[in-house]
């Protein structure tokens, strides 16, 4: 027992030893990327830290924190914990960590990084990439992977791109499908179906979906355009286009899903992937109607900074400029499907020759100019209950059979329940 | 029940606490406090940042019991639970069985039906998300199925419910063989010489023998199960649409993940009363069993 | 004939065996996969070749495996060691003397037994972070600690020992940690090492809390480390099977060593968390 506890100290000393840094300033960076985005960011961080890192004497430390949902849930403990220490100095921020973001003290939004840098401006941004990442009035980071939702459908056996729902019917009816083929799968949540409710011009909860001010309530009843909605998707479903499971790479790239909505991050993916096995078409989101208009909010992530101490700070903010400047940006949209964030990333020859040579790639960014100006992401407290409970609901209404009423009906009870007890907890 | 010390000083000591004082220490910090905290936020209003704002009374098991996802939660969980039990109970003992006496192969596959037992939740449940993958994964490939088992409502749980009782077979097996060994052989050859058959041996004689060992395997299992959240965690996040959710796993994601602590505490409670009853119940079983024999 | 019912009998356990462990088989063979023989049809259970080391450079490119293990290795011995010691301590105080409240304190800690620990993460969280502990190797171990089926266990050994032992050390001047240490210690290793490999092996395996308290790369233990191969966009499950069948190495290791002191004459009253 003695050998055992003498090794367990000498391990401990051991190691403490090892993590003692030197004099550069280190900081930490959570990230979320996985895949192709997660090779290319560590490239990335890579080349920050042997390039203008080592010249400013900052080391990036990239720590992979799991799903974005893992990486924010590790947020709201350490907040909740009110240990703001062991946050990291730049994080990786998807929709769903904005509200715990900002209810941080030690937050170091770009507002607060401009005043101390008064001669920085975000104007190159592209303007609903860097408006996505504001909340109540603040600007928390700046865009890094932009993405939006897109239609990928398999072109070998589709003739045209499908434009709305609609469409996906006709060919439910139209198109003899080999055995286990299905034309689309899908289970909406929160951003999916706030994107076709924005399309009717409605939004999912009130202050533009959470945006400009706390979500009280949802705010597509009185307008109709949530029962139209569930009105429509019971229809998809009776008609046998759509199969109520979550849409699934794997199905898709297998050839027994046609199509598929899915972030525009995944082209290189689903490129590499299906290996030429069948011709991958991409088009803009599909609309609810053809009535309806185009459009799909930014999705993504952003980079936030947490304050430690002005040093870490001024080196976080170097930091995040590097991965937001114009050659990244675009080098990291090539390697990915993500938007490259900035106009003047957009305008490179590097970016440009590139889309002559893959148009798919930019089928995104056409696509943001499609939306509505204004039309904004859904923020709201309880995150990941809200888009549970909307996938439950969606689901139960197709495989009980229940009505679009009573669908309605719970998704209002359950939903204005959630915002009620967040912000009663919450004032 | 607690027999006096060997030594019974009658003068007061500080000595002896001192013994006890270490592990009462951790005792009270890191699990008394916690389940006073935890009965305190079930009835109070509780901000994110952990703050008690008021005593509420019932409203937080009102708001909990009304919404979707508990029942869901807590219909996997006592599903997971009653299902488990029962099954994993009859599989290792079956397993035993097959292994109780010695032969030449025993050491081979005595090994091979325990292995289970060194594989961590976490390295299981990968391997179960892999074999299970509707496209890569062979289980389809084998059945010549095209399930997603763990994407369709239907399957999901049943798919999950599999991996756990895999996870405990090993260990319960062991349990099962060494109490099966552990029987004298005269009970077992004076009812042979009765002429009573190998079924009525095992049921009349062995299994009484060994009722112990099957509640202990019983109550322990239906604890493990009523706490099941790391497979779900791993593979499938309590999806599809929540067909997975267990109540550990709806603490973690409304309660640690979304700064509810009040919601969590509710249902760490649920647990609790859950625990302590299926715990009786088994005890009840037994003690009526024994005595039925 | 009773042979040929033997051999066949055998056989079928043998059979069963292997069906039960295939899951294990089929993750050490897929980790030696390229993508194209893992999604080849018909499916073949043996790798072509043992030599494909791709998908185990995959994992240790993406995790620091090595260090994973060290870190679920030392934070294991932490807790082996230390929960054992606590048990040891307090079953020899609750066994030699007799005390005000002793009955009480005694309940007090064996109903420690009933209240399951994931229950009580979220306080247990909030106490480790205001100590400071996140990202440290106690911070991991520490809820760990309280064994109350450990002290059941010992308490009951030391009551079964002759009185006349104590009484002859204590006549020789012998003092309580000395007797402890050097006698009763050394007469219950048998005992103690179950114990100890028993928290160890918990320790070890154990995913939730140590997912929650860590934070850096560096201080994930395996269980956790390795679920973060698999992401849910896209996951290459050659490599995820790799990173199982890496983790499966010390596992079966601690299996063959720790195994014995499961099957132990009180397998049935011997509890693991």
């Amino acid at each position: 027992m003695k050998k055992v506890l003498s090794f367990v100290l000498i391990a401990l000393i051991a190691l403490g030893g090892t993590s003692l840094g030197e004099k550069q300033t280190r900081i930490v960076f959570w990230h979320s990327a996985t895949g192709d985005a997660g090779e290319l960011l560590g490239r990335y961080v890579d080349e920050f830290n042997v390039g203008p890192g080592a010249q400013l004497g900052v080391y990036v430390e990239a720590v992979y924190q799991g799903s974005y949902s893992d990486s924010a849930s590790k947020l709201q403990s350490l907040l909740s914990a009110e240990n703001e220490e062991d946050l990291p100095d730049v994080m990786q921020l998807d929709a769903t960590g904005k509200v715990r973001y900002l209810s941080a003290k030690s937050a170091y939004t770009l507002d607060e990084a401009l005043i101390d840098h008064p001669d920085e401006d975000t104007g190159d941004f592209l303007a609903p990439a860097l408006e996505n990442w504001r909340l109540n009035g603040v600007q928390l980071g700046l865009p890094f992977a932009t993405s939006t939702t897109l239609t990928y459908y398999n072109a070998s056996v589709l003739d045209e791109a499908p434009d709305s729902l609609y469409d996906l019917m006709y060919i439910a009816d139209e198109y003899e499908l080999e055995d286990g083929v299905c034309v689309y799968a899908c289970v909406p949540n929160t951003p999916t179906l706030a994107n076709w409710l924005g399309q009717m011009g409605s939004r999912l909860v009130n202050g533009n979906n959470g945006s400009e001010q706390n979500a009280t309530e949802l705010d597509c009843l009185e307008d109709g355009s949530l029962l139209r909605f569930l009105e429509i998707w019971k229809e998809l479903y009776a008609s046998g286009a759509l199969v109520s499971r979550a849409s699934s790479n794997d199905e898709f790239i297998a050839g027994k899903q046609l199509v598929m909505t899915a972030s525009s991050s995944m082209i290189s993916t689903l490129d590499e992937r299906i290996g030429g096995a069948f011709e991958l078409g991409v088009s803009p989101y599909l609309r609810v109607s053809p009535d309806d208009g185009y459009g799909a909010t930014v999705s993504g992530s952003c980079l936030v900074m947490f304050k430690h101490d002005d040093e870490r700070s001024e080196a976080a903010w170097e930091f995040v400029k590097y991965m937001t400047s114009d050659l990244v940006q675009a080098g990291f949209a090539m390697g990915t499907g993500y938007i490259p964030s900035r106009v003047s990333a957009v305008k490179t020859d590097l970016w440009q020759d590139f889309i002559r040579e893959a148009p798919e790639y930019n089928v995104g960014f056409e696509q943001l100019m499609l939306t509505p100006e204004g039309m904004r992401s859904v923020t709201v407290g309880p995150a990941a209950d809200f888009y549970y409970t909307i996938q439950d609901v969606f689901t139960s209404m197709l495989e009980e059979d229940t009505s679009p009423e009573e669908a309605l009906e719970t998704l209002e009870e359950e939903l204005n329940g959630l915002l009620t007890q967040y912000a009663r907890a919450n004032p | 029940m607690v027999a006096a010390g060997v030594f019974a000083k009658k003068r007061f000591c500080i000595k002896p606490y001192l013994f006890v004082l270490p592990m009462l220490l951790f005792a009270v910090v890191f699990v008394y406090y916690p389940f006073f905290r935890t009965f305190l936020n079930g009835f109070s209003l509780v901000n994110a940042q952990g703050r008690l704002l008021r005593y509420t009374g019932l409203d937080n098991f009102r708001y909990l019991f009304g919404r979707r996802e508990f029942a869901s939660a807590l219909g996997n969980t006592l599903m997971l639970t009653t299902v488990n039990v029962p099954v994993t109970v009859v599989l290792s003992l079956t397993l035993a069985v097959i292994a109780a006496k010695k032969r030449t192969l025993s050491p081979l596959y005595e090994t091979l039906f325990s292995l289970p037992m060194a594989v961590s939740m976490a390295t299981a449940a990968l391997i179960w998300k892999t074999m299970f993958n509707p496209t890569v994964g062979i289980v389809n490939r084998l059945l010549g199925t095209e399930l997603g088992w763990f994407e369709s409502r239907d399957t999901a749980l049943g798919t999950l419910l599999t991996l756990t009782v895999w996870m405990g077979v090993g260990f319960n097996f062991l349990v099962f063989l060494s109490a099966l060994r552990g029987i004298s052989p005269d009970t077992v050859g004076a009812a042979q010489v009765d002429g009573a058959g190998r079924f009525q041996v095992f049921w009349h004689i062995r299994l009484p023998a060994i009722a112990p060992s099957v509640v202990y395997v019983a109550s322990s299992n239906a604890v493990l199960a009523l706490m099941t959240s790391g497979p779900v965690m791993i593979i499938t996040q309590g999806g599809p649409s929540r067909a997975t959710s267990t109540l550990i796993y709806m603490m973690y994601t409304s309660g640690y993940a979304s700064g509810n602590d009040s919601l969590a505490a509710c249902v760490s409670l649920v647990t609790f009363a859950l625990t302590f009853a299926f715990t009786f119940l088994l005890l009840f079983l037994e003690r009526d069993k024994v005595r039925g024999l | 004939m009773k042979l040929i019912k033997s051999a066949l009998w055998q056989l079928t356990a043998l059979c069963a065996g292997l069906i039960l462990v295939f899951p294990l088989i089929y993750a050490v063979f897929g980790a030696f996969k390229t993508p194209a023989e893992f999604g080849a049809w018909p499916p073949s259970l043996l790798p072509d070749s043992f030599g494909n080391l791709e998908n185990f450079k995959a994992v240790f490119k993406q995790i620091p495996m090595l260090r994973y293990m060290l870190n679920s290795l030392i934070t294991s011995l932490i807790t082996g060691t230390v929960k054992t010691l606590l048990s040891c301590l307090a079953a020899y105080g609750f066994a030699y003397y007799d005390f005000r409240g002793k009955k009480a304190l005694f309940f007090l800690i064996l109903a420690a037994m009933m209240l399951p620990a994931d229950t009580l993460i979220l306080t247990n969280y909030r106490t480790v972070t205001r100590l400071g502990l996140i990202d440290t190797y106690l911070g991991i171990c520490v809820v760990s600690f309280v064994g109350a089926s450990q002290l059941l266990l010992l308490r009951g050994e030391l009551c079964r020992l002759p009185a006349s032992l104590w009484d002859a050390a204590k006549m020789d001047g012998c003092g309580d940690l000395r007797y402890l240490a050097f006698i009763l210690m050394p007469m219950e290793r048998g005992i103690l090492l179950t114990l100890f490999l028993q928290a160890f092996v918990a320790q070890w395996n154990s995913y939730l809390w140590p997912l929650l308290v860590t934070t850096r790369m560096d201080m994930r233990t395996v269980q956790v480390g390795i679920s973060m191969l698999t992401s849910a966009e896209n996951t290459n499950y050659e490599t995820v099977l790799a990173g199982s069948a890496a983790a499966l190495v010390p596992s079966l290791i601690l299996f063959f060593v720790s195994r014995k002191s499961f099957t132990g004459a009180d397998a049935s009253g011997a509890e693991v968390e």
